[in-house]
């Protein structure tokens, strides 16, 4: 695991508040367009964990930028959108990434906003399409936990956050306000790299929850729970046969693509 | 009087080492035109079976310079099927039939007091196989059948099932009466019948997978490996993508790629 990396340090409650009120500001706007902008990363767990949001803070998880999931077609209007509230869009991004990632920012604020398009695509590929509808504000949990668990080389806030998930939310077979085991386990049974780095990551977060003195002994105890159920339900959905003969080639031949830290 | 696994098997068992290249196996499979070799060390109990698909992993995963010479490197165990699924040499055909449907395997190996004795296939079961090797095959165009079976929905199933024996096909392109291509019935397909009287009034149509995966015909057999993995088909119907409404230019099998493979001069032989 990466330590000591982006996002991770103290950041004090303005500095965190900044980052929440300017989210509010753009799903407010957001209201009633049509627009489907969902939040990923570390302010989504944030905003679905209210429980145990708090140890994003007291672990020393900072906010970095504010990440959004977003279907394509709607890009000339999240680009109109982000523009009314004063963002520049960096349109090198867009075009470099065939429109599949925008990034604006907002003069002398130091904020920053990323939305992917159709997917996120580092070490795996997680697709939006029909999931966008599912939850709001922010992408659905299991996305959300997925979103974590792509990350060959996870970095310590990418655990934190996973830890909170895990603590705030059972695991069951919808989205509502549950993770989707069933949506996990269909995903990695048809992808053996993602089985791969999931299942191995699911493995360090249980590992190392036993290390953070932020956390009770029970709460080690059920994030150990929650990561057992989730091995236990992707280990038991049938594999088809190109799983199983890629699974027979293992890690000798490399199953995720090479990215650089993700944010 | 009922027909026995043993009245149509293949005897004896065509095997490899385990650390048999990928290459050299893809050789085997060719010279002696079967589709699976069993993988076993002298005087020791088979340890798996390799066959054409599991081969493809080959194509299917060199995406660049270091997974090929990875891939170059495996041999027949690291890739071979284990265990290997059995049937006793005693069983009615139509039951063996019925076990392979279940298990979704293509061959059994054949069991006589405990030792094995010989291979039942599909092939066995309905068509053997031809192919002419051509001298450059590095794409779908170079690789492919260009003179495929066809036939129509109509097409009565005992039909269908001897002209597949008399020509050696393992399957058939099914088009409707403007040559659009409507699916593919294969020897899997008609396995349900062995052992039964097939009732004539039964026809291709009510048997043929409609799930027709395509592809162009100047991909990669990279691109073609992929293909017949994820969908889990052992043959993709070649078509012109510019004009993907005219007639299929052919038939590419799992089996044409590994004939590639173990063309002399090809990377896996090297």
């Amino acid at each position: 695991m990466t330590s000591g990396s982006i996002g991770m340090g103290e950041q004090d409650q303005a500095e965190r508040e900044k980052f929440e009120n300017e989210l509010k500001s753009i799903l407010k706007a957001c209201e009633g367009s049509g627009i489907l902008l969902r939040v990923i990363g570390s302010l989504a767990f944030q905003l679905h964990c209210p429980e145990f949001g708090f140890l994003q803070a007291a672990m020393g998880r900072a906010y970095t930028d504010i990440d959004f999931g977003a279907y394509g077609s709607q890009s000339k209007q999240i680009q109109n959108l982000m523009t009314s509230l004063g963002y520049v869009e960096n349109r090198e991004v867009f075009i470099a990434s065939e429109g599949e990632r925008a990034i604006f920012d907002k003069a002398g604020t130091g904020l920053h906003v990323d939305v992917f398009y159709e997917k996120l695509d580092f070490c795996h590929t997680i697709y939006w399409k029909g999931r966008l509808e599912v939850d709001s504000p922010t992408i659905p949990l299991v996305e959300l936990l997925l979103e974590k668990m792509q990350i060959v080389k996870i970095n310590e806030k990418d655990v934190i956050d996973t830890i909170m998930l895990l603590l705030e939310h059972p695991l069951g077979d919808d989205d509502k306000e549950t993770i989707n085991i069933k949506r996990a386990a269909m995903l990695c049974s048809n992808d053996w790299g993602l089985w791969r780095t999931t299942t191995m990551n699911l493995g360090k977060v249980q590992q190392l929850a036993q290390g953070y003195d932020q956390l009770s002994p029970e709460q080690k105890s059920k994030v150990g729970s929650q990561v057992q159920g989730l091995i236990a339900r992707i280990e038991q959905e049938p594999k088809p046969l190109a799983w199983r003969l890629r699974a027979r080639v293992g890690d000798r031949v490399k199953w995720y693509k090479e990215v650089d830290e993700v944010q | 009087m009922t027909k026995l696994v043993r009245d149509i098997m293949r005897k004896g068992l065509l095997t490899c080492l385990p650390d048999t290249s990928l290459g050299q196996v893809a050789t085997l499979l060719t010279q002696h035109r079967v589709h699976a070799l069993i993988v076993s060390k002298p005087t020791e109990a088979p340890l798996g079976v390799i066959s054409d698909f599991d081969l493809l992993a080959g194509e299917w995963l060199s995406v660049d310079k270091e997974s090929l010479t990875t891939m170059k490197s495996l041999t027949a165990g690291d890739l071979m099927t284990s265990p290997i699924d059995t049937v006793e040499a005693d069983v009615p055909v139509k039951d063996a039939a019925r076990t392979m449907l279940e298990k979704q395997v293509h061959r059994l190996m054949v069991i006589e007091n405990h030792k094995p004795i010989g291979v039942i296939s599909i092939s066995d079961f309905v068509a053997g196989i031809a192919r002419q090797t051509k001298a450059n095959r590095e794409t779908v165009r170079d690789v492919m059948s260009d003179a495929f079976l066809v036939c129509r929905e109509k097409t009565p199933i005992i039909s269908a099932a001897r002209t597949m024996t008399q020509t050696h096909w393992r399957s058939a392109l099914v088009v409707d009466a403007r040559g659009k291509p409507k699916g593919v019935v294969t020897g899997r397909d008609l396995l349900q019948f062995v052992g039964s009287s097939v009732d004539e009034g039964l026809t291709v149509g009510d048997v043929m997978n409609p799930a027709l995966t395509t592809i162009d015909i100047n991909a990669s057999l990279n691109e073609a490996a992929n293909q017949m993995i994820q969908n889990h088909q052992h043959r993709l119907v070649v078509l012109d993508r510019n004009d993907p409404e005219s007639f299929p230019l052919g038939i590419i099998s799992s089996f044409d790629i590994v004939a590639e493979m173990a063309r002399p001069g090809s990377i896996w032989q090297s």
